[in-house]
C-alpha cells in the first residue's frame, strides 16, 4: 500500500537551469500537494504530460528524492525515516536507471539479488520464472551493451523484479517498445496484480491507461486534478473517453498557470 | 561486509571482462615504458659511442719544437693541423662555432724561449684555446687535450727547469684515489632511487586512480547505471566503500605493473647514465621495510582513490571530471617533486602533511632511515585524510542533488 500525503516537491535551479526554462524565480515545484492512496491489488496509472510531475512523484516513492513537504508511506515505512525498509519492498523500473552495459542480463539478476539479500536458491527460482516469461534465455548471457531497446527492457524488468517485490513503480512501463514486446509487459503486470501486488505506473498514453488501470490520477503542473476509476473521471469530466476527460481537464488547469 | 565484497567483485569483473580496458591498463603501460626506456637508452648509448669513436681534430698556432713529437708519446690520438703564424683566427674560429674544427690551440710567439730564458719577475707565457662547449666533439677534445697533453707538458717543462718536482709539491694528495671513497653503498644507490622512486611512485599510484575512478564513479552517474544501486536496500556507505576498495585494488594492480615495467628498466637505464657500471646498484631491503613501504603506499592508494571519487562524485559529466582531475594530479606530482630536493631530515611535522609525507617517509625508507614515529605519523595523517574525504563522498551519495542532479 502506498499512502502519500500533500507531497510537495521543489526544486533549487540553478542559474544555468533558470535560463534554459527561461523564467526568473530560482525554484521549481515540481509537484504540489498531492496525495494518493493505492491498494495492494491493484494497478494505478498516474498521467500526464511531460514535465507534469509524474516521475518526480514516482522518485519520492522510491526514496530516490526526498519530499519537501508531505510524507510518504509504502508498505507502512517512511521513505525518508525508514527508506531501507522501503527500497526492501519496491521495485523501480524507469528508463533514466539502466543496467551495466558491460554485464549480462543473469550475471546482473544474481548480483541485485544478492543486493536485495534474496537466497542463491529462490534467485535461481525467480530467474527461471521471469527468464521464461520475457524470453530472456536466449540471450541472458550477451552483454547488456549488444542487446536491442526491447531485450535491454525485458532484462530491465526481469532484474527489477529479482525479490519479488509488494510495490511494483513503473515509470512509463512501454515507453520505446515495440508492440508484442508491450502486450507482454502489459499482461505481466496484470498477472502481478492477481498475486496481490501494488502496481503504480505512470503513462501519458491513454489508450494503456484505460485498459489496464484500476483507478487514474492526472497530474497537470505538478498538481492533481483528477483520481478515481475510468468510470468516475468519465463522469467528473462528462465525457466519453479518457482522453475527452484529460483534455477538458487539461483546459480548466493549464490556464489557471498561464 | 558481505555486500561491499559484492561490489567489490562486480567492479572488478567490470574491467577483467573488457579485454580493451585490461590491455590498455596492464600490456599497454609495460610495453610503452620498456619501449621508450629501450629506445632511449639505445640513442644515448650511440650517442657516447659516436662521441667516443671521434677523432678530435685540433689546429695549432705557433706549435713549439718538438710539441708534435711530445703528444705523440701521451698516445693523444688527434688529427692535428697548423695555422701559420701570421693567419688571421676569424676563419677558424667561424669553424669552431660550426663544429667542423674541434679546438684552436694557440702558443705565445717564442713560447720555449721564454720558458727558457725565464727570470724572476718576466710575465709567463700563455698557452690560449678556443672551443664550443655545446658541441659534444668540441667540449670532449679541448677537456682531454688540456688534460693529457696540455697539463703533463707542463710538468715537464717545470722538471727541466728545477730539476727534482718534489722540491715544489711539497706534500700529495691521495696517491691511490679510489682507497680514499668510504661509502655505504646501499646507502648511495638508495639515495639516488630514493630521489626518484618517491616521484615515481606517487605519480604512478595517482594516475592508475585517475583513469578508473572517474569511469566508476562519474562515468556510471551518466550512464545511470550507479541509480539502479541505490534502489537497492544497502546503505550508502557500503556502495561507496565497495566501489573505493575496488578502485583501490585495481590501482595497486596498475601501479604494480608500472612498478615491475621500472624495474626491469632500472638496470638499463643505470647503465647508461653510469656508463656500464653497473655494480653497486643493487637495492636490498629488509622484510620490515618491505611491509613499511606496502602499507604507506596501501594507505596512500586509497586516499589518491578518495581524492578522485571526491571530484569524480561531484563531477556531472566524466569531461568535466578529468578537467578537475588534472590540477590535482599536478599538485601531486609537485608533492613529490619537492621531495627530490628536499636537504636535511624532515622533521615529523612534515610526514603530518598527507601526500607529501608520504613521499618523504618513502624517500627515508628507501635510504633506510625510517622511524616509528614517523611512520605511524604518515600512516596516521593518510588514514584521518582520506577518512574525511570517505564521510564527504558518503554525504554526497546521499545527496539527490549530486545523485540527481536535482
Amino acid at each position: 500500500m502506498i499512502e502519500i500525503s500533500n507531497l510537495t516537491k521543489i526544486y533549487k535551479l540553478s542559474s544555468k537551469q533558470m535560463k534554459e526554462l527561461k523564467t526568473k524565480k530560482n525554484i521549481k515545484r515540481a509537484v504540489e500537494n498531492v496525495s494518493i492512496v493505492a491498494n495492494s491489488g491493484e494497478i494505478y496509472g498516474l498521467l500526464g504530460p511531460n514535465g507534469a510531475g509524474k516521475t518526480t512523484t514516482l522518485r519520492c516513492i522510491a526514496t530516490l528524492l526526498k519530499p519537501t513537504n508531505g510524507t510518504i508511506k509504502v508498505s507502512g515505512f517512511d521513505t525518508v525515516k525508514n527508506s531501507e525498509q522501503v527500497r526492501e519492498n519496491i521495485g523501480f523500473l524507469t528508463n533514466e536507471i539502466k543496467l551495466d552495459p558491460q554485464f549480462s542480463p543473469e550475471y546482473l539478476f544474481h548480483f541485485f539479488g544478492k543486493l536485495h539479500g534474496v537466497e542463491d536458491k529462490i534467485i535461481e527460482e525467480r530467474q527461471e520464472k521471469l527468464f521464461s516469461y520475457f524470453e530472456i534465455n536466449d540471450f541472458k548471457d550477451k552483454k547488456i551493451d549488444e542487446l536491442s531497446t526491447g531485450m535491454k527492457q525485458k532484462a530491465a524488468i526481469a532484474v527489477s523484479l529479482v525479490h519479488n517485490p509488494e510495490v511494483i513503480i513503473f515509470d512509463e512501463p512501454t515507453n520505446g517498445l515495440d508492440i508484442v514486446t508491450a502486450r507482454s509487459v502489459i499482461d505481466y503486470l496484470k498477472q502481478l496484480r492477481e498475486e496481490g501486488k501494488l502496481i503504480i505506473i505512470s503513462t501519458h498514453i491513454m489508450s494503456e491507461a484505460e485498459k489496464i488501470c484500476d483507478r487514474i490520477g492526472i497530474i497537470i503542473n505538478g498538481q492533481k486534478v483528477a483520481d478515481g476509476t475510468l468510470g468516475e473521471i468519465l463522469t467528473k469530466t462528462n465525457s466519453k473517453d479518457l482522453e475527452d476527460a484529460f483534455f477538458e481537464l487539461y483546459k480548466e488547469y493549464n490556464k489557471e498557470e498561464v | 561486509m558481505k555486500t561491499i565484497n559484492l561490489i567489490i567483485k562486480k567492479e572488478l569483473t567490470r574491467v577483467f571482462a573488457d579485454k580493451k580496458l585490461v590491455v590498455s591498463l596492464f600490456v599497454l603501460p609495460v610495453v610503452l615504458i620498456i619501449g621508450i626506456y629501450t629506445l632511449i637508452g639505445q640513442m644515448q648509448k650511440a650517442m657516447l659511442n659516436d662521441i667516443e669513436k671521434h677523432t678530435p681534430i685540433i689546429y695549432i698556432q705557433n706549435e713549439p719544437e718538438g710539441f708534435s713529437d711530445y703528444i705523440k708519446t701521451t698516445g693523444f690520438d688527434a688529427e692535428i693541423t697548423g695555422i701559420k703564424a701570421d693567419d688571421s683566427l676569424l676563419d677558424y674560429k667561424q669553424k669552431v662555432m660550426e663544429g667542423t674544427i674541434d679546438t684552436i690551440v694557440i702558443f705565445e710567439e717564442g713560447f720555449l724561449d721564454k720558458i727558457i730564458n725565464y727570470k724572476e719577475g718576466d710575465l709567463i707565457p700563455e698557452v690560449k684555446t678556443y672551443y664550443n662547449p655545446s658541441e659534444d666533439y668540441s667540449n670532449k677534445a679541448r677537456n682531454q687535450f688540456v688534460e693529457t697533453v696540455l697539463l703533463t707538458y707542463q710538468k715537464q717543462l717545470l722538471s727541466g727547469r728545477i730539476g727534482n718536482l718534489n722540491n715544489i709539491l711539497v706534500f700529495n694528495i691521495d696517491l691511490n684515489p679510489e682507497e680514499s671513497v668510504i661509502i655505504d653503498e646501499e646507502k648511495a644507490t638508495g639515495k639516488f632511487l630514493g630521489m626518484l622512486l618517491p616521484y615515481f611512485i606517487t605519480m604512478m599510484l595517482f594516475a592508475g586512480a585517475m583513469s578508473l575512478g572517474v569511469d566508476a564513479i562519474t562515468g556510471e552517474k551518466e550512464r545511470g547505471t550507479l541509480a539502479s544501486m541505490l534502489i537497492t536496500p544497502i546503505k550508502r556507505s557500503e556502495i561507496v566503500m565497495g566501489k573505493l576498495l575496488s578502485l583501490t585494488i585495481l590501482s595497486c594492480m596498475s601501479a604494480a605493473v608500472y612498478a615491475i615495467s621500472m624495474v626491469i628498466i632500472m638496470p638499463m637505464m643505470l647503465e647508461n647514465l653510469s656508463g656500464g657500471e653497473t655494480e653497486g646498484v643493487v637495492l636490498t631491503f629488509s622484510s620490515i621495510q618491505i611491509a613499511q613501504l606496502l602499507v604507506i603506499m596501501l594507505v596512500l592508494v586509497f586516499l589518491y582513490v578518495s581524492i578522485v571519487s571526491l571530484v569524480a562524485v561531484f563531477a556531472k559529466t566524466a569531461k568535466e571530471a578529468n578537467t578537475y582531475v588534472s590540477p590535482m594530479y599536478i599538485l601531486v606530482i609537485v608533492a613529490g617533486m619537492i621531495t627530490m630536493f628536499q636537504k636535511g631530515d624532515a622533521g615529523l611535522f612534515y610526514h603530518a602533511i598527507p601526500i607529501y609525507g608520504s613521499a618523504v617517509a618513502i624517500q627515508k625508507l628507501l635510504i633506510g632511515e625510517l622511524p616509528v614515529m614517523a611512520f605511524l605519523t604518515t600512516i596516521g595523517s593518510t588514514i584521518v585524510a582520506a577518512g574525511l574525504l570517505v564521510f564527504i563522498i558518503t554525504k554526497a551519495f546521499h545527496s539527490e542533488k549530486v545523485m540527481f542532479n536535482a
